[in-house]
């Protein structure tokens, strides 16, 4: 007797080809964002290569497109990171760690977090205009760098604390009790326990924010930075530009030659995020290595 | 022996649901006290009680008194951290912090302020030797709790527990998650801790409470049914609900 006689081998052929056929479509979803990303950074290097040199970092931004550089939106950049990171970093843990910690679970915390995860999703241009009314105008911060990065903070505050949350929670319940079971306190069990088991967690949620407040360009303009700024700020009240507002302007220029040096600022600011990102990566795989 | 525990009238709601029914015993100063019954009886949630773990869960209601060597530590003359260190507590799964083996042992003196270097090594050392775990841990202190196996990792948190100098030992099926060389080795451990701790153990196997206790407490349904000796409650039960159990007629 064959065992195998009764099976409908036409039907196995079908149910085969459609799963080939799905395999060729995922592909295809695959590939587009990669094939966009290629096209993007091969058109830019084309571009742009051609103006990375030294003139670039060392240079101020001038009339004439030789010789013209991005020092001063560099410097902005990197000095409106150092503000915005620990100022969003402790606000945006403070505020996970209260939402997940020490709040009732009650229906005002979950408006709160309702809201928190609604304002993750408002468009950047309208926490530009918010900056405006508070920082520039109510404040009287005038067009500053603390002014910038203030808002900026303001845009990277709920991505944090959804993510640092996230990273939180996953902290096991069992950690916690071993903790209270011994005796600590609430900050105790939370400062000894949860955010070391976390910090990995948080901490790649914060440079990832990072990353998206230093590309972002739209609240900066609303707030006032698209400026010629031929000089480094040399305190928290001066003017101040940053690397996508450099390339924004090259690019609506009409001279080519603009266009090229908008190209490179764009390999900046690519390389930029890309450390960022690797960063978060080795972060995250060193203590995860280390498991401690 | 004389008792340390004493519960009166012990009455809990999860909010509305009653998970413990007008309990009353006392539980004896320096012996192994096991809780036994079905799952959702309620013994858990008694031992629970005795270090006010409880108190963390939203909607906890109690009534009645529980006094440990004669102070109700409901009251607001005890305060929960100062409870917690009196009577520690092991845990269903171990539960290592993902530190060192040295500063899992150390977490519990220094929340409550030992940050002196050669104060805290004997303390490491002492409650090592009592969980019977330092001749196997010594020569690598530094190393990650979790690199140990599932019977070392259980008995580095009867170490924990122990290194804040508790009074009572709170075990909370603390073997269930173990192989049966590992449990053997933690029941002896309880014998041996028994001479100076108060121990009180839940347990679903009643051959470990059998083997391992001196006193037995039978839980169904959050009522206590029956409470004695434990070679007493197996071999002559007075209760008919207690004798089905133990027969395995169910549970």
């Amino acid at each position: 007797m064959n065992i195998f006689e009764d099976a409908n081998r036409k039907q196995i052929a079908g149910r085969r080809r459609m799963d080939f056929i799905l395999h060729i479509l995922f592909v295809i979803a695959t590939s587009i964002g990669v094939i966009a990303l290629c096209a993007l950074i091969i058109d830019i290097l084309v571009d742009g290569v051609a103006r990375l040199n030294p003139d670039l970092f060392n240079n101020f931004p001038s009339r004439k497109a030789d010789g013209s550089g991005m020092k001063s939106a560099i410097v902005g950049s990197i000095y409106m990171l150092l503000i915005m990171a620990p100022i969003s970093f402790i606000f945006g843990v403070g505020a996970a760690i209260y939402l997940e910690e020490y709040a009732g679970k009650n229906r005002l915390t979950r408006l709160i977090q309702l809201n928190i995860s609604t304002l993750a999703g408002v468009p950047s241009i309208v926490y530009g205009i918010l900056g405006l009314a508070i920082f520039v105008r109510l404040f009287a911060l005038e067009r500053s760098l603390i002014a910038g990065a203030l808002t900026m903070t303001l845009l990277v505050l709920p991505i944090i604390i959804v993510s640092a949350q996230e990273a939180i929670r996953a902290v096991p319940r069992s950690r916690r009790d071993a903790s209270f079971a011994l005796g600590a306190t609430k900050w105790q069990t939370v400062s000894r326990s949860v955010l070391p088991s976390s910090m990995p967690g948080i901490l790649t949620g914060v440079i990832l924010a990072m990353s998206r407040a230093i590309g972002e360009t739209a609240p900066l303009v609303m707030i006032g930075a698209l400026t010629y700024v031929a000089f480094l700020p040399s305190s928290l009240k001066d003017s101040f530009t940053v690397i996508p507002i450099q390339v924004y302007n090259w690019l609506s220029k009409s001279k080519a030659e603009f266009h090229e040096l908008a190209a490179s600022g764009i390999i900046v600011l690519l390389v930029l995020l890309l450390l960022m990102n690797l960063s978060a990566i080795l972060l995250r795989n060193k203590y995860q290595k280390k498991g401690l | 022996m004389e008792p340390l525990i004493n519960i009166k009238n012990l009455n809990l709601y999860y909010s509305s649901f009653q998970a413990l029914k007008n309990v009353n015993f006392t539980i004896p100063e320096k012996a192994i006290t096991a809780f036994i019954g079905p799952s959702g009886c309620g013994k858990s949630t008694l031992l629970r009680t005795l270090n006010r773990m409880n108190d963390m869960i939203i909607g906890t209601r109690i009534e009645g008194q529980l006094l440990i060597g004669g102070t109700d530590i409901y009251s607001n003359e005890v305060d929960v951290e100062t409870l917690r260190k009196k009577v520690g507590m092991v845990f269903q799964q171990p539960n290592p912090f993902p530190k060192s083996i040295y500063d899992n042992v150390a977490y519990g003196p220094r929340l409550h302020g030992i940050t002196n270097k050669k104060q805290l090594d004997e303390i490491v050392e002492t409650s090592l030797k009592k969980a019977a775990l330092w001749n196997e841990v010594k020569d690598h202190l530094k190393r990650s709790a979790l690199s140990i196996s599932g019977g070392q990792q259980q008995r580095l948190c009867i170490a924990r527990a122990l290194a804040v100098e508790p009074d009572i030992l709170l075990m909370d099926e603390a073997t269930s998650a173990l192989d049966p060389i590992s449990t053997l080795k933690i029941e002896e451990l309880v014998q041996e801790l028994k001479d100076n701790y108060t121990i009180v153990m839940v347990t679903h196997n009643m051959h470990q409470a059998a083997r391992v206790s001196n006193q037995t407490v039978f839980f169904l349904n959050g009522e206590v049914i029956e409470y004695s000796e434990t070679e007493m409650l197996f071999s002559n039960p007075s209760d008919k609900r207690t004798e089905d159990y133990i027969s395995g007629r169910f549970g």
